[in-house]
């Protein structure tokens, strides 16, 4: 063997991990959080793109919490601990106030350029939630709202129009069901068991009279008599036999099964509840869906519930230069576009309501801007989880038919104003 | 170290407002909890439920010791059955449960309209004092097992020889079993007694996925407030006070058994 020839082999055994080793060193492995609603398929999708394109960085993803409140506190559980384990999380359109209070999200100005990048194509109410005291907290990924669902066949079949008030609904619904004389046929389903759905269950038809649960600066700005005039609405459509006695118990998962199955005529549910009733192999109403703003209060007008998922910084995580460039990828107008073609997720950006492409994917779209453009946020505040626990907790009771209206709404008055004064 | 630490910890962050300040606040939280409405409904239903169930446990369990200490030819299959419940994860046991109340598939519903006992089906997970009905007889359910394992235990300890010297003596099986099983059993029911107490005031898993402490807080128990203080809430300075309630309740319910132990073992 030529012993210049053994040398060099012996200096490439050398040096070779340490190469390998410097090439390891500048690898950056993020590790990331996303609920399994919100499709962690096609983050990872996303992902794979960003690392084609990166490929010193590496992400790895962690799902977990079926439900808005468990993935809250699951990630309240790792953020209280100071944590590094995860770099970046989505977090619900409710919480970037709640987590910036806390010192647990970073400030991302320093990655996306300010605050002022974030007032251009978003949807108004995402820039609301995610600035907080004038600093960019996190960054909208996927929009969610709710809508009412109907069931289009039976409608076309009684002849009737698609309803613009809750007195019309609740007339439509009362016709079709005695007409279909279906025992298992509700009328209307919507959320009142004490979950996240059940702040939108108080919220809808008390917005819906044009009042505010609270003003500009966070203060409570509750209109008892209008809140009851709301509870007092579901508690009718219940006598009446629209919505069914039991609804206190209904989740929104149970809404989105009920209404496959084909057993509701009209159903309340977030954005991402058409896909199921469109796609899954089960659903018995697959192209009898209609989807339409929720009906207005008497004398008042249509008002909905914002929701969505926002990405976020860990603010102890180790990798925040690596994360702040992945999260302005993942809150792209393309990712956004991504998502919305790939699963019918509403987009976070104005124009993709009219971007040929997602409304050739999903056609529904071009009518759903001005109801997201109508929809209001639940309140942005420090104690968002005391204040949602008070309202779903009273709502569902006095669907149980355990409270009062009355005194259910001076309950969460009570409750909640020492929260928000 | 294991002990003192987290205890000493839960106790100091007792002391601070944790999520707001994080200032030392002295006695506030303490003060607070005295005052919060929300503190005596959860302490109130913590101790109801121990109230009813540890006894209807012990009761359960008596009974399924009894059944499995019979001279049957094949054991495994009363023992298995003894071992299923004790085996099943506690929110397991309340999902399962709170199947079998649904007030639309619910088997209970089904089996009490095929007998005539209602006309329709009844939302039991939605009505305050049958929604706590529920808890109480599926903790029962779930623990009664674990008293069984211990009794049973304590049984086969019991020798033979008693039994058959109380037959010589024209004693029957009723007075047998109140002079001498009862008697023999009592060190087994204690300790049983104890070890279901202490879990009983801590009570979380069955309410929590039964019925989420509702309808309203009818059925939240102290376990599930200081989850919701600390957890939902992150406000981990008053969690934390609620905490050392709980502990301090734990501590007084021991020493009143041990206390007991001891005179019995005297």
């Amino acid at each position: 063997m030529n012993k210049n020839w053994v040398l060099k082999l012996g200096a490439a055994a050398l040096t070779a991990p340490l190469l390998a080793g410097a090439s390891w060193a500048q690898q950056t492995t993020l590790r990331v959080f996303v609920g399994p609603n919100q499709r962690p398929d096609l983050q990872a999708k996303l992902f794979e793109q960003y690392t084609k394109a990166n490929p010193n960085v590496k992400v790895e993803i962690e799902t977990g919490g079926a439900t808005s409140e468990l993935q809250r506190q699951y990630l309240s559980t790792v953020l209280n601990a100071k944590d590094s384990a995860i770099d970046l999380f989505m977090i619900d359109i409710v919480n970037p106030a709640q987590y910036a209070s806390k010192g647990w999200i970073e400030p991302l100005d320093k990655y996306v350029g300010g605050a002022a990048s974030l007032r251009n194509d978003y949807l108004p109410v995402y820039q609301q939630a995610n600035i907080v005291d004038g600093k960019v907290m996190a960054l909208p990924s996927q929009g969610d709202s709710m809508f009412m669902y109907y069931r289009k066949d039976l409608l076309a079949k009684h002849g009737i129009a698609e309803p613009k008030t809750w007195d019309e609904l609740s007339a439509a619904a009362k016709k079709i069901t005695a007409a279909e004389n279906n025992p298992n046929l509700q009328g209307l389903s919507l959320q009142g068991a004490p979950i996240e759905g059940a702040v939108c269950t108080f919220l809808l038809p008390y917005w819906g009279q044009g009042k505010q649960f609270n003003d500009a600066a966070g203060k409570l700005t509750l209109d008892k008599s209008a809140a009851v005039n709301g509870l007092k609405m579901w508690l009718k459509m219940m006598d009446d036999g629209v919505v069914k006695k039991n609804i206190a118990e209904v989740t929104t998962p149970v809404t989105v099964n009920e209404f496959k199955a084909g057993n509701v005529v009209f159903a309340i549910n977030w954005g991402f509840a058409f896909d199921r009733f469109k796609d899954d192999a089960d659903s018995k109403v697959k192209n009898n869906v209609g989807v339409i703003p929720l009906p207005a209060m008497n004398g008042g007008k249509s008002a909905t519930c914002m929701g969505g998922w926002q990405w976020a910084m860990n603010a102890f995580g180790k990798n925040k230069d690596a994360a702040g460039n992945l999260i302005k990828f993942l809150s792209s107008k393309e990712a956004s576009a991504f998502v919305a073609r790939e699963g019918s997720i509403l987009p976070v950006y104005q124009s993709l309501y009219s971007d040929p492409a997602v409304i050739k994917a999903v056609p529904w779209f071009k009518d759903a801007l001005p109801v997201v453009l109508g929809a209001q946020s639940r309140p942005m505040v420090e104690d968002y989880g005391q204040v949602s626990d008070i309202i779903r907790t009273t709502t569902s009771a006095v669907l149980a038919r355990t409270k009062t209206p009355e005194a259910g709404v001076d309950e969460i008055a009570a409750r909640v104003s020492r929260l928000m004064r | 170290m294991i002990v003192v630490y987290p205890i000493g910890k839960l106790v100091y962050n007792s002391f601070f407002d944790i999520d707001k300040t994080g200032a030392y606040i002295g006695f506030v939280h303490y003060v607070d909890v005295w005052q919060d409405p929300q503190f005596w409904n959860a302490t109130k239903n913590t101790l109801l439920i121990t109230l009813i169930t540890v006894p209807g446990a012990l009761i359960a369990g008596l009974a399924l010791a009894l059944l499995a200490n019979l001279p049957f030819k094949r054991k495994w299959p009363v023992r298995l059955s003894l071992l299923l419940p004790w085996a099943l994860p506690l929110s397991f046991a309340g999902l399962i449960f709170a199947w079998f109340f649904n007030t639309d598939y619910g088997v209970v519903n089904d089996v009490f309209q095929r007998v005539g006992l209602i006309d329709e089906s009844v939302s039991w997970l939605l009505k305050p004092n049958w929604a706590f009905a529920a808890i109480c007889l599926t903790v029962i359910w779930k623990t009664s097992s674990f008293m069984a394992l211990i009794l049973l235990a304590g049984l086969q300890m019991i020798p033979r020889s008693l039994y058959e010297a109380a037959e010589v003596d024209g004693a029957s099986r009723w007075q047998q079993f109140w002079q001498i099983t009862i008697p023999m059993l009592m060190p087994s029911i204690i300790v049983a007694l104890i070890f279901r107490t202490i879990t009983a005031l801590q009570t979380f898993d069955i309410p929590y996925t039964m019925t989420r402490g509702g309808p309203g807080e009818s059925t939240e128990t102290l376990a599930m407030l200081i989850h919701k203080y600390t957890i939902d809430y992150s406000d981990i300075g008053y969690g934390s006070t609620l905490a050392v309630f709980m502990f301090l309740i734990s501590l007084a319910v021991t020493g009143f058994y041990l206390h007991h132990i001891g005179k019995n073992a005297s």
